[in-house]
């Protein structure tokens, strides 16, 4: 078992009859922001229910914040969950609803109102409050669903698919959120999702799930660091830099009127140098890039290329 | 810090102070329990819902609290009109429910599913699971605060009709230390009658996400049931037609009814399950009671580990 892991999976497993959904998977769950990456199918939201308790594991333990949760139901206070699906009602206000929910996660009726008024000014529906939800757009749903997950001020939320739905500015929007519920509050994320970028944009770490089995599991900058690579500009002469670079042992691709130069190292730089200068190329620009983990999946492992940008 | 205005008149500063870490008191799963119970009580009710949510069940409530204002007031003028002699006969406390009854079931029909069957439809109770909650603690949480409401409706009418009495009776006194029994009675029953109902309609809601559905069967239920049932009854003798007779849903709580009180009302009164005895009544009672409120906590208990 890992140290200091806030959820902690040990060989957990779960089938529905013949179909297995979770394969005796073991990871752990630390502060910051986890992305929990997967195809549909996966074993996402699978694994977030048994965190969760709604599930019972067919195999293994999954334990959070130290107690075993298919036992617990006191740790449940101090986990918020953000589900895929619809989960409002639709006749009763925002802060009704909150203030409700805060009281059934066990803050005493006065606290629980002033945590939803704080929490719906966090997620932005502060002025919004006291409208019916089924009046509310898809993006303040999602953020309704955001601070319902919140408002009793948990020590880790549990995040599934949050984006879904959304419109690429209510998608932008609900990724700061999250950042924001991170760093301003210190509460830690699992973050479910399809979407590659958004994992990359949000997570610290991130959880590769296919069909049940743990695939990869790492902090999201190992994962693009290990293949750096350099985006050069050159006003001229760029053919014979591209021979230049190629016969020094560097992959050269040309992209957005540049090239994209990869090495395994901070050595790439000192040769690009010397080819600049080998072939009196004038250089406008070059920049570090890190590799995507969209561009990092569809090489190494074609299949788990599940959504990538919308 | 700013300084006070000339005026004498102290200046303001709005501070966004945003969102901020909860440090007081947790109070777990009995808060978590009452919170969903209160929540169900407002709900039944309509508070703090729209004029939509409150017209079914302030119609119904105002409906049988008026059925009980008119049996006062025809107390009041029989009295006025006949003397103290001229009140046997009418219909009284024991005849309520029997006359009522299916008031009280349409009741429960429309409003009752309102509390179980959102919460399935919209996800909502996924929201509830999640935190110190099972799944027994919220349907008995659900269950205990339409009972509450039931319980209010039952007795509501009856203590309109019992202060009626009293009013319009020339010796208040007189007529309440002959009739005080009456008060136990009309707990005892309006209880049985509140149970009753409150369990059979949330165990037909927890099988359905639509209250519409089960509402519309609940009242197909109770209403077919009593004409259908009274009717074959009576066309076949015996311990067939006797165990027909107990199949008519409206009068089962009323035979419980007319034991408490003592005395058949006139729904009852040509009810071949009479026959049967109180012992069987009873027992079937219970069985209608029970049996429904135990698949009820078994539906809910699968819903968490």
């Amino acid at each position: 078992m890992s140290q200091g892991a806030l959820i902690q999976a040990v060989e957990l497993g779960k089938r529905y009859g013949p179909i297995i959904a979770l394969n005796g998977v073991s990871f752990g769950i630390h502060d910051g922001i986890t992305g929990i990456l997967g195809e549909n199918g996966a074993g996402k939201s699978t694994a977030i229910k048994i965190f969760l308790g709604l599930l019972q594991p067919t195999s293994g333990r999954a334990i959070v914040l130290g107690e075993d949760a298919s036992e617990s139901i006191t740790v449940r206070a101090k986990l918020g969950y953000m589900p895929e699906h619809d989960c409002l009602p639709t006749r009763v206000s925002a802060a009704e609803f909150l203030t409700h929910l805060a009281e059934v996660s066990g803050l005493p009726p006065e606290r629980a109102r002033t945590r939803a008024a704080d929490t719906l000014r966090h997620v932005g529906l502060f002025e919004e409050r006291y409208r019916a939800i089924g009046g509310y757009s898809t993006g303040m749903k999602q953020r309704v669903k955001l601070a319902q997950a919140l408002v009793h001020d948990p020590r880790i939320v549990l995040l599934d698919e949050p984006t879904a739905g959304l419109d690429p500015s209510g998608r932008e929007e609900m990724l700061d959120l999250v950042r924001k519920t991170h760093r301003d509050f210190g509460i830690s994320i699992l973050f479910s999702s399809h979407l590659m970028s958004d994992v990359e944009r949000t997570c610290d770490r991130i959880i590769v799930l296919q069909g049940g089995q743990l695939v990869q599991a790492g902090e999201v900058t190992d994962f693009t660091t290990e293949t750096e690579t350099v985006f050069i500009e050159v006003d001229d002469r760029s053919e014979e830099l591209v021979s230049e670079l190629v016969s020094r042992g560097i992959s050269v691709t040309a992209e957005a009127g540049g090239l994209n130069l990869e090495g395994t190292d901070d050595s790439i730089y000192d040769e690009v140098r010397d080819a600049l200068v080998a072939v009196g190329a004038p250089l406008r620009r070059m920049a570090p890039r890190r590799r995507a983990l969209t561009e990092l999946f569809a090489r190494d492992g074609e299949e788990l290329v599940v959504g990538g940008d919308e | 810090m700013n300084e006070a205005r000339s005026t004498g008149t102290a200046e303001g500063t709005v501070f966004d102070i945003g969102y901020q870490r909860y440090s007081g008191p947790r109070e777990g799963r009995h808060r978590a329990r009452t919170a969903v119970f209160k929540d169900g009580l407002r709900t039944a009710l309509g508070i703090g819902r729209g004029g939509r949510a409150k017209l079914l069940p302030w119609t119904f409530i105002g409906l049988l609290v008026v059925i009980g204002f008119i049996l006062a007031l025809v107390a009041g003028a029989a009295l006025r009109l006949g003397g103290p002699d001229a009140l046997e006969g009418l219909p009284t406390h024991s005849d309520f429910y029997g006359i009522s009854s299916i008031f009280f079931f349409v009741f429960a029909a429309v409003v009752a599913p309102d509390l179980i069957c959102p919460d399935r439809r919209h996800g909502v109770i996924n929201l509830y699971l999640v935190r110190p909650l099972t799944g027994i603690d919220y349907i008995v949480a659900r269950w205990s605060a339409f009972l509450v409401v039931a319980l209010g409706v039952a007795w509501l009418p009856q203590f309109v009709l019992l202060i009626g009495r009293l009013m319009g009776h020339p010796d208040p006194g007189g007529y309440f230390s002959e009739n005080w029994t009456d008060i136990p009675n009309i707990l005892l029953s309006g209880a049985a009658m509140a149970a009753y109902m409150t369990t059979l309609a949330m165990l037909v809601a927890a099988f359905t996400k639509r209250r519409a559905y089960a509402s519309v069967f609940l009242v197909g239920l109770f209403v077919i049931s009593t004409p259908f049932t009274a009717g074959l009854s009576t066309e076949i003798e015996g311990a067939v037609g006797q165990w027909i007779s107990m199949f008519n849903l409206s009068n089962i709580p009323v035979h419980v009814n007319d034991m408490i009180f003592g005395e058949v009302s006139e729904v009852t009164g040509g009810a071949p399950a009479r026959e049967l005895g109180s012992r069987v009544l009873l027992a079937w009672y219970f069985g209608w009671v029970l049996i429904p409120g135990a698949i009820l906590v078994e539906r809910y208990r699968r819903l968490t580990p």
